[in-house]
């Protein structure tokens, strides 16, 4: 139920978006919860490391004292991905295209956090 | 992390790896009431050499008395058995305590040579008019420090290698249980 309700969560921020390929909500301790995934992408390695990084990204905020994190956004010559976190349980994981408008996309994933963060 | 190690396989496997067999058990329990009564000297010995090397020093400050304990203790064991899974989870206990108050490992190493070295000329002494003895008995104490050796240095390897995640994990800020989970993960 809880699982539908994020997967509907998900199918929305990447139909906001044509710049927006694939989203997934993951615990913070590494496990998938929901993913809209394009095939070929292994779900555990993409939670296990998406809340890895999110956790390196909280320690090196904190250690540079940047205050309290928002988000990681990687960039790589085929794209973009993003984390945040939804809540204090879950981590939003997003990967985008390397011509994103990163504004808009970071505006839907914010909401998209925040409707996470109510059902987790 | 030493409640998860089947102790009757590492000390199995140990066995067989250091060559160390029921005959060399049975021969240094034999050789007990000769040998024993020469270990304090071999602990003396240990220690005065231990002594000669500054970086020893703040192993030994304030705790001689109680390592020597330890140590003839320990020798004795070695000529009483059994060497089996509880032997074993001891010798694995010692050396998780020698990473604990960060003991360099090849003080355990060469630990190990001189003591062997010690307990040989014991023996070289002790079965002097008995030429086949002294070969045999100097080959069972070989195969028993091996054995005792191999265990620590593994518990010894196993413990470094868990305060370094440890080290990694409070960096990082990752959980335990994250990391299991990326491991997990790439596991194949």
């Amino acid at each position: 139920m809880r699982s539908d309700l994020l997967t509907n969560v998900l199918s929305e921020l990447n139909g906001a978006s044509a710049d927006i390929e694939a989203s997934a909500v993951i615990s913070t301790d590494g496990l998938m919860m929901a993913a809209q995934l394009p095939s070929g992408l292994d779900e555990d390695r993409v939670g296990a490391m998406g809340a890895a990084m999110l956790s390196l990204g909280d320690r090196t905020a904190q250690e540079l004292s940047r205050g309290k994190l928002e988000q990681v956004l990687i960039k790589g010559d085929s794209g973009y991905v993003l984390m945040t976190h939804a809540g204090s349980e879950a981590v939003l994981s997003v990967l985008a295209k390397s011509e994103a408008r990163l504004g808009l996309i970071f505006l839907d994933v914010k909401r998209a956090a925040e409707s996470i963060a109510k059902l987790v | 992390m030493e409640n998860k190690i089947d102790f009757e396989q590492l000390a199995h496997e140990t066995r067989i790896l250091t060559g160390f067999t029921n005959a060399h058990e049975t021969l240094l329990i034999e050789a007990a009431p000769d040998i024993t009564p020469h270990l304090v000297h071999v602990t003396e010995a240990f220690y005065k050499i231990l002594h000669t090397l500054p970086k020893a020093q703040p192993f030994l400050d304030g705790r001689l008395e109680a390592l020597k304990k330890a140590h003839l203790n320990w020798l004795e064991s070695l000529f009483t058995g059994p060497f089996d899974a509880d032997f074993a989870q001891g010798m694995y206990h010692v050396g998780m305590v020698h990473v604990r108050v960060k003991l360099p490992v090849e003080f355990m190493q060469g630990a190990g040579t001189l003591i062997l070295s010690e307990l040989i000329s014991v023996a070289k002494e002790v079965y002097r008019d008995d030429a086949q003895r002294q070969a045999d008995i100097i080959r069972a104490i070989n195969g028993v420090i091996g054995f005792s050796v191999t265990i620590m240095q593994e518990s010894y390897q196993a413990s470094s290698l868990a305060e370094e995640l440890d080290k990694f994990l409070a960096i990082t800020g990752m959980s335990r249980t994250l990391f299991n989970n990326l491991a997990l993960a790439y596991e194949n």
